[in-house]
């Protein structure tokens, strides 16, 4: 990293001193040195991205770049019955950081425009013929072919990815929240104090909850991660089995619970399982129980249910995932183990597991991973409810980080907060994911398996 | 022995019967209630402790296409999103994996672990800054469908594991021999990589497809305040969620009826893509 | 050819050097926030000699063009349209200005208002519950002088009181019928008056008993009745400033009971939407569900005031609650002619005809005093039972958001049996403590 960067600065230097006048030029008027040259595409390319950039940074930029510090400083006020809005700290800052994203992307594309004049100059020194006009067009379908397809790609990630990140991770250390909203209110800048307030155990902190709430999220990832591993495992072994016949529509029948959008399925089934809902009429209605079961209102049951429910949904994609997989297990191995005398049961310990798991390692990762951040179930099902007196900030018993910080923009605009909370989802889940990942036995090198 | 054999089998059938019953169950419910009326002269409307309707009637589905509400152009925002979401995702995961996957420039493994930790912050914070971000160019509100397509689509490539994934099993030396037969980068990425790749397109655009069906949350957040430009989801949540629409439910099941077979008959028509997709994903993580 | 190239270059050069003059761009920028704040005072300076030339102009009636933007709950959509058009065409000076009208229920749209301000409604209705989350946001607009005397002296008080934060009039009383009492199937429940004795009567017949004790408005029925107190003082911000509440006392406890004990009862189910409750004898729920109601009992349908519930301290109480409004709000604008089309909008929808006529078209219970004396009104039913238990309820004030969730969370903890019957006097109180301690929290 470090020598990267002496490289760069090397090249600026030896551009500038060894580079002649139209070398030298470039450096201000970007693309002059290539337009002189004959490489008038490249040239006008690089010449219309620095007035682009221009017209960028005194049209809109600036403007907000220069309020960056403070977030705005001009308030809101009325003029008789008219408002006059002053200055919005969330445009500020949204745009603030989309201009500092602006400014390093000009100064990459400053550094390769020094760079292209100082690798055409030396190629002209060295008496070698400059790559016309065609040829470079025609580059970027072969040998960069590569910045073709990813310039697209990687500038909307830029954009409505790490921007947004950025911006949230930013907003964690400022003090927006109901009592400083744009645009009428200001917001500004408070370092650390969200992160105390979040990890302060005492009676007004928030630390017992974000215990608790966090425990419920790993619990919960652990068990709709193996449960669904397993019985879908299980699931696709039964079908799998021989002398069972309508393999297909076992499968799909399944399979179902996938392709049926969850917010039509999962709203159905919270009514089903609703204290007044169908399951517990029934079960009344037969004399089964006298009094309904509770199933989104008791904590432990409610957890419970979830979980189940989430069954419903995980097992077929899991089945899905097994039977390709089962398939590909050599059938001699099982046929000595036959031999051998081993029952199904442990032939299943001995082989179909081992092999399992060392092939659907990563997979089982991404699942654990994308259960912490589990949104739709839970939040479809109880939205994090049951409440209680015993946690802070509406958190409910059921609540992921992830619900409960979406409930805290949602709700209390409590922006601040859900930033914080946002930041440790990632410390949890970038934990989690690393420890797992250099423990699971397929890593493998990337290019030895191609 | 043959015995035994049997009677394991039996078991198996009946386990497999009664994970069947539990499986459909639900969705047979929803069925049934949507043919309820919701016309208290017919039948009760609201919510009901039985399963099967006194009457049956078609009066939900009269509704839904009665013009009195906006179904059949949230049904059309819906598919149109989730069409175009699906072409321009596709399009966009095949480039990034085909460069990922054959080409070797600086940078790459940066990009793809820079890719790797960006997707473990969770998305909902940055809801609020992508509405902003949207409403800059006038793509929310009366705009919000071009909007989630935008939002759809934008960070599709960092969605690319699976297909880089098929590619790499793709025989390098096929690029190689065309390469020194003097084809270009891109000459072997539109005629040898793209026709080889039909199960891994399909699974992609189906993945894709399927998703916009179930957005709510950030859908709400786009199209508030503007009935025409919900999607189902954002539109039928409400049905079941706010009290101004009591006595909802049984047109809520006619809705989800109405979205639930088409996406399902899609979706077992290309399951055999689907389940090669997710399979591959798995083992290549 | 060379030549032309040459000229090319030199014009695009040329035009470069001039927009070249960047390295200068970053000290202007840095002198910017100082021009641009003080712009903005010799703006608003602008602005106030421009609103008196306006103040001036306004006789001359040209109130320009623009749209304005309107959210209601979508049964009442067709309706205000209808009523919209009505008033443009009494009043052709505002013709340069196009209403649209958007289905968006009175729970959501505060939160949607919160979001985006400048992208939101210009006009809209909300629960009351709302308001001074609303005016803290910015998202709420005064009531316009010339209207506010009109509004305080035509609609009920309390009505008047929960559009007020801080002595502040920023909403138009829409309805006053925001209150509960009970619809009770006449087959089933043989004496409304009692809550043991519904619930007697329910468990008897094998029905439900609905009401939503884990909602912070249901919930006051109980700790009104023993006498709680609970509320807050604003100021015209909308920030909270002071705070009285008394839940942690016997009454509290006794109240605290009686919800324990009504969640033991096996009629009980929790809930308050008619249209989602199954099997009911009785369900306490407030006018907009009469239709529904009425659906559901058939022939059996009757509705009566709160019933009286026996205490542990063996007192009987009458259950009380809250008296809540609708309200229609105007946002904030930067256009005074813009916000003078609004406020008379406002004003419109708001009035004594109009909420007369949404009465009759949706059965929404009118705030305004003379809609109210209406013979229509008058007869009916469910609006007669909530008369009768608005004298045992308290007009609702000003509430922090939070306290609806807090409330939540007291009624689950009762629901999930965090606390029970089993639980001690002493924890019953140490618990509603810490509900009192967190409810004074808010008012900073």
């Amino acid at each position: 990293m470090g020598k990267g960067i002496i490289r760069i600065f090397q090249t600026i230097g030896a551009a500038f001193k060894e580079g002649d006048f139209r070398c030298r030029i470039s450096f201000l008027l970007m693309g002059f040195g290539q337009l002189l040259r004959g490489q008038f595409v490249k040239g006008a390319a690089f010449m219309l991205l620095e007035g682009a950039f221009i017209k960028y940074m005194v049209s809109f930029g600036a403007r907000y770049f220069s309020k960056l510090s403070t977030l705005g400083t001009v308030a809101t006020q009325k003029v008789r019955r008219k408002t006059i809005y002053g200055d919005n700290s969330f445009l500020i800052l949204l745009f603030g950081i989309l201009t500092v994203f602006v400014i390093l992307a000009f100064a990459v594309l400053w550094y390769l425009n020094v760079k292209d004049n100082y690798e055409i100059l030396k190629l002209v020194r060295e008496g070698k013929k400059i790559p016309t006009n065609k040829e470079n067009l025609a580059s970027l379908f072969d040998k960069n072919f590569d910045k073709t397809l990813l310039a697209l790609p990687v500038t909307g990630i830029f954009v409505f990815t790490v921007l947004p990140i950025v911006f949230m991770i930013c907003v964690a250390f400022t003090n927006y929240d109901k009592n400083h909203q744009a645009p009428t209110n200001l917001f500004t800048w408070v370092g650390l104090e969200n992160f105390e307030h979040l990890l302060s155990f005492g009676s007004s902190g928030m630390g017992r909850t974000f215990a608790q709430v966090l425990i419920w999220t790993l619990v919960w990832a652990f068990f709709a991660t193996f449960l669904d591993y397993f019985l879908g495992l299980a699931v696709a072994i039964l079908i799998n089995k021989k002398g069972i016949r309508f393999k297909k529509l076992w499968r799909t029948l399944l399979v179902v619970t996938i392709a049926v959008p969850q917010f039509v399925s999962l709203l159905y089934v919270m009514k089903m399982f609703a204290n007044d809902g169908l399951i517990n009429g029934y079960l009344m209605k037969w004399g089964w129980i006298s009094s309904p079961i509770q199933f989104w209102v008791d904590p432990m049951l409610a957890r419970i249910t979830i979980i189940v429910v989430n069954i419903w949904i995980g097992i077929p994609y899991m089945m899905l995932i097994a039977t390709g997989l089962l398939m590909n297990i050599p059938e001699d191995l099982y046929e000595s183990a036959r031999i051998d005398g081993a029952s199904g049961w442990q032939m299943f310990r001995k082989i179909t597991l081992p092999y399992m798991l060392f092939v659907t390692g990563p997979f089982l990762l991404t699942q654990f991973t994308n259960n912490l951040n589990n949104f739709n179930v839970i939040y479809l099902l109880t939205q994090g409810k049951p409440l209680s007196m015993k946690l802070a900030e509406n958190a409910g018993n059921t609540d992921l980080l992830v619900t409960w910080l979406y409930k805290m923009t949602v709700l209390d605009t409590n922006y601040r907060m859900a930033a914080v909370i946002g930041i440790m989802v990632f410390i949890v889940t970038a934990v989690v994911s690393l420890v797992v990942y250099n423990m699971l036995p397929s890593v493998r090198d990337e290019e030895g398996f191609q | 022995m043959k015995k035994k054999k049997i009677a394991g089998n039996i078991v198996s059938y009946i386990v497999l019967i009664l994970i069947s019953i539990v499986w459909l169950f639900p969705f047979f419910g929803l069925f049934l209630q949507s043919f309820r009326s919701y016309d208290p002269k017919v039948e009760y409307g609201g919510m009901v402790d039985y399963l099967v309707p006194k009457t049956f009637s078609l009066d939900n589905y009269r509704f839904l296409f009665s013009g009195q509400t906006n179904f059949l152009k949230w049904y059309a925002n819906t598919l149109i999103i989730a069409i175009c979401v699906a072409v321009i995702q596709t399009v966009i995961v095949l480039c990034v994996s085909y460069a990922l996957s054959r080409m070797r420039f600086s940078g790459r493994t940066f990009l793809m672990r820079f890719w790797l930790i960006l997707g473990m912050f969770p998305g909902f914070l940055t809801m609020i800054c992508l509405y902003f971000l949207l409403k800059q160019f006038g793509l929310t509100q009366a705009g919000a469908v071009p909007g989630l397509i935008l939002v759809g689509t934008a960070s599709s490539g960092m969605g690319y594991y699976v297909c880089k994934g098929y590619f790499d099993t793709i025989p390098k030396a096929l690029d190689d021999a065309a390469r020194i037969d003097g084809a270009t980068r891109a000459r072997v990425f539109f005629t040898m990589t793209i026709p080889m790749s039909k199960p891994i397109i399909i699974y992609t655009a189906l993945v894709a497809f399927m998703a916009p069906w179930c957005d709510y949350v950030f859908a709400s957040y786009v199209a508030f305040g503007h009935d025409e430009s919900f999607n189902v989801a954002v539109a039928m949540t409400r049905w079941v969620w706010t009290n101004d629409y009591q006595g909802y439910f049984t047109r809520f099941c006619a809705g989800g009826i109405l979205i639930a077979i088409p996406v399902t008959i899609l979706f077992m028509c290309l399951q055999k893509y689907y389940v090669e997709g997710v399979t591959g994903g798995a083992v290549k993580g | 050819m060379k030549k032309k190239v040459l000229a090319v270059l030199l014009a695009v050069s040329m035009v470069a050097a001039l927009s070249g003059c960047g390295a200068n761009q970053a000290a202007t920028a840095v002198e910017g926030a100082a021009d641009q704040a003080a712009e903005a005072v010799e703006e608003s300076v602008e602005e106030v000699t421009d609103a008196v030339e306006e103040a001036v102009d306004e006789v001359g009636e040209d109130f320009g063009t623009g749209e304005i933007k309107v959210w209601v709950a979508d049964a009442v959509v067709d309706f205000t349209n209808a009523k919209i058009a009505e008033f443009m065409e009494a009043n052709p000076q505002y013709a340069g200005y196009t209403v649209t009208v958007e289905p968006v229920g009175e729970g959501d749209a505060a939160g949607n208002m919160i979001t985006d301000v400048q992208g939101g409604a210009d006009i809209y209705a909300f629960a009351q519950d709302q308001i001074a989350r609303l005016v803290s946001a910015g998202a709420l607009e005064e009531v316009a002088p010339e209207n506010e005397a009109a509004v305080k002296s035509e609609n009920d008080p309390g009505s008047v009181s929960a559009a007020t934060v801080g002595g502040v009039l920023y909403a138009y009383p829409l309805t006053s019928d925001n209150g509960y009492f009970l619809y009770y199937d006449k087959s089933v429940v043989t004496d409304p008056s009692s809550l043991e004795k519904i619930l007697a009567d329910c468990e008897a017949a094998g029905k439900n008993f609905y009401m939503e004790i884990n909602s912070g408005w249901y919930q006051t029925a109980f700790f009104f009745a023993t006498g709680c107190k609970l509320e807050y003082e604003t100021d015209d911000q909308g920030n909270f400033t002071a705070a009285n509440v008394t839940y942690a006392s016997p009454e509290g406890v006794v109240a605290l009971k009686k919800m324990i004990e009504l969640n033991g009862s096996k009629a009980f189910q929790n809930g308050s939407a008619a249209g989602e409750a199954t099997n009911v004898a009785a369900i306490v729920d407030g006018t907009w569900d009469s239709s529904t109601v009425k659906d559901l009992f058939g022939d059996n349908y009757a509705c009566a005031k709160l019933p009286t519930f026996e205490g542990a301290d063996g007192k009987s109480y009458q259950m009380s609650g809250f008296g809540g409004f609708k309200l229609l709000g105007v946002k904030p604008q930067e256009d005074d002619n813009k916000l003078a089309v609004c406020d008379a909008l406002a004003a419109y929808l708001a009035s004594g005809d109009v909420q007369l006529a949404r009465y009759n078209e949706v059965g929404w219970g009118p705030s305004n005093l003379a809609a109210q004396g209406s013979a229509d009104v008058k007869a009916d039913e469910a609006l007669a039972a909530l008369g009768q238990q608005l004298a045992y309820t308290i007009p609702q004030g000003q509430y922090p958001g939070e306290y609806w969730e807090l409330a939540t969370a007291l009624g689950d903890s009762v629901r999930n049996g965090e606390i029970s019957a089993n639980s001690s006097d002493d924890d019953l109180m140490a618990t509603l403590q810490s509900f009192q301690d967190t409810c004074v929290g808010y008012a900073k």
